[in-house]
């Protein structure tokens, strides 16, 4: 998995690439959480993750109830094909926020 | 593409996250050889790679280790058997939950997942050397 995170104003955008599975969860948090906890809104955009298991989809919901923690939102944008099929899979596309 | 009415393969991974990626990359491979859609391969990728992050995850509880885990896949006139061994913890097959519907929380989704893609999930006692074994199995028309 690699990253890149853009700023437009108060919205932080985390490109997320390749897969997203137990071996990589801790790097993934490790760069949206803090943003969340900055109390920014976060879209993440997921146009270039080809595969996303369990482990990733947790990441989602964890950041998810954090951002709704701390009055912030998290968006998904660009959701490729795979992995909107393992959102709906696990029942989640009304929970988290698709944009 | 063939279209193979019998495929057995087998591959021993190092039980580690790190060997997730390889796992998948086993299972792509292996089902490259069958005819079937693009949709139920990756959700069999999907199953098989779940079912090893338990092993990880479970019954070595994420501890570095340097056993192995045997994945091996049968596929015999439509019938898709998956076999994982492993010689970590016994499984307490009372302990395992998959996550319901309605709970949204981190957690046993693994378990949601292959159940949803499987029609069977058999948890064994292995035989020596192995502690655990798990039969996943599909009937797949093709």
């Amino acid at each position: 998995m690699s990253y890149k995170v853009t700023e437009e104003g108060e919205i932080s955008i985390v490109h997320l690439d390749g897969e997203i599975d137990m071996d990589v969860t801790e790097k993934a948090k490790e760069v949206i959480m803090p943003l969340i906890e900055a109390k920014k809104e976060v879209h993440l955009n997921l146009k270039e993750v080809q595969y996303m298991d369990s482990s990733g989809i947790s990441v989602l919901i964890e950041s998810h109830q954090k951002a709704t923690e701390l009055g912030t939102k998290v968006i998904l944008k660009d959701i490729s094909k795979s992995v909107l099929k393992v959102i709906m899979m696990a029942k989640l596309e009304q929970i988290l926020n698709l944009g | 593409m063939n279209n193979l009415a019998h495929i057995s393969e087998q591959r021993d991974f190092v039980v580690s996250s790190s060997s997730l990626k390889d796992v998948r990359s086993f299972s792509r491979e292996v089902f490259e050889k069958v005819n079937i859609n693009q949709d139920l391969k990756d959700e069999l990728v999907l199953a098989i790679a779940e079912a090893a992050q338990n092993i990880v995850k479970h019954a070595y509880q994420g501890e570095d280790t340097e056993d192995k885990m045997e994945i091996k896949i049968s596929l015999s006139n439509g019938n898709l058997e998956i076999g994982f061994f492993d010689k970590g913890r016994p499984v307490e097959k009372d302990k395992i939950r998959h996550r319901k519907i309605d709970d949204i929380k981190p957690g046993g989704l693994g378990t949601f997942f292959i159940q949803q893609i499987m029609d069977a999930v058999v948890f064994k006692e292995g035989e020596k050397p192995w502690i655990n074994h798990l039969i996943l199995s599909k009937k797949i028309d093709y």
